[in-house]
């Protein structure tokens, strides 16, 4: 931050997406607000797997995007999500001089998951592509 | 290292320069408060400032809360010292009817903005200050648009996104929740 002042305790930087826990159920869109989460998505078969399973449907994400010239800040977003795939990560650094810069779409809101802190996210994540990087195991110790 | 402000700290302030102006102090998501009668806002604020060390204006807004008023809401916080980065609210409920509430400009010059855009946006006047030109709306619009019973034509003409149902899931039809059905909505929409 510019100047000398303390970031007050409140802050909220961006909200970043763990995309491989999100399950299209749509919570968020429908809570939000001011209307600025936009998802879309289709359905694949999966086979049978393992005994007594059975063929079922799931639902792929096509598109996750968070405009934040609407955004208000106010994370109903992240607590009403049951899947853990949405948390605050503390980048307030993103703007933007055209408002249509500021809708963000999945790929940048996941690159955002690793400015979240540790201990925010659930123990024993495994984000793709983080294994062999220098960043410490998201799962780790659960953070109080 | 800097610890928040506790309630009997912001009473201590408070009691001495208001008196039965300091309507109430609590603590709301570990922030400490206090309820200010409106024509003590002015004097809340400098106590505050003053006596807290609370030289940071960090915004003003208002609240639509109905029946009860208009809130004017302001968050002071400490630059430095034993509190730095902590903070009060200060807050003071408006008559709906004639909202007005002494105005911050000569205590915190920076307020200018906020009561500009608080008073475009609720209808709340603040005496004393300098120009109460809106902030923000366009040239001539008419109404205040955080009022609770204003209608918002985004709400009206753009699709909710929570209707849409992805992957062709059929579902029956949503309702975006706090948005009431067309036409039951504002206070002059039974005859437009």
């Amino acid at each position: 931050m510019s100047g000398g002042y303390p970031q007050p305790e409140r802050s909220r930087g961006v909200i970043a997406l763990v995309e491989q826990n999100c399950t299209v159920c749509m919570l968020c869109v429908r809570e939000c607000p001011d209307w600025c989460i936009e998802i879309d998505s289709h359905v694949e078969r999966k086979p049978a797997e393992g005994p007594g399973g059975r063929p079922h449907s799931v639902h792929v994400l096509d598109r996750f995007a968070i405009d934040y010239g609407l955004c208000m800040y106010c994370g109903i977003c992240v607590e009403a999500c049951p899947f853990d795939a949405l948390f605050w990560a503390p980048d307030p650094g993103y703007s933007a001089l055209d408002v249509r810069d500021l809708v963000h779409e999945r790929d940048r809101l996941g690159e955002w998951v690793k400015d979240v802190p540790p201990g925010a996210l659930p123990a024993g994540l495994e984000l793709p592509g983080a294994s062999e990087g220098s960043q410490p195991a998201a799962g780790g110790p659960a953070a109080d | 290292m800097s610890a928040p402000f506790e309630e009997a700290v912001l009473r201590a302030v408070l009691e001495p320069a208001l008196g039965e102006g300091l309507l109430e102090v609590g603590t709301a998501t570990g922030t400490a408060y206090a309820d200010i009668a409106p024509h003590r806002w002015h004097d809340a604020v400098g106590a505050a400032r003053d006596g807290l060390g609370l030289a940071w204006f960090d915004w003003l807004a208002g609240v639509d809360e109905l029946e009860e008023g208009l809130r004017v809401v302001v968050s002071l916080l400490a630059p430095d010292g034993a509190h730095r980065g902590h903070g009060v609210l200060l807050r003071t409920l408006a008559d709906r009817s004639a909202p007005q509430v002494p105005s911050l400009v000569d205590l915190f010059a920076g307020a200018a903005w906020h009561e500009r855009e608080a008073h475009e946006m609720f209808g709340i006047d603040f005496a004393g200050h300098p120009g109460l030109r809106p902030l923000l709306l366009p040239d001539g619009f008419d109404g205040h648009p955080l009022r609770k019973d204003f209608v918002l034509a985004s709400r009206v003409a753009r699709p909710w996104p929570g209707e849409h149902e992805p992957s062709g899931r059929s579902r029956r039809r949503n309702l975006p929740p706090g948005v009431p059905e067309p036409g039951t909505w504002g206070a002059g929409e039974a005859g437009s």
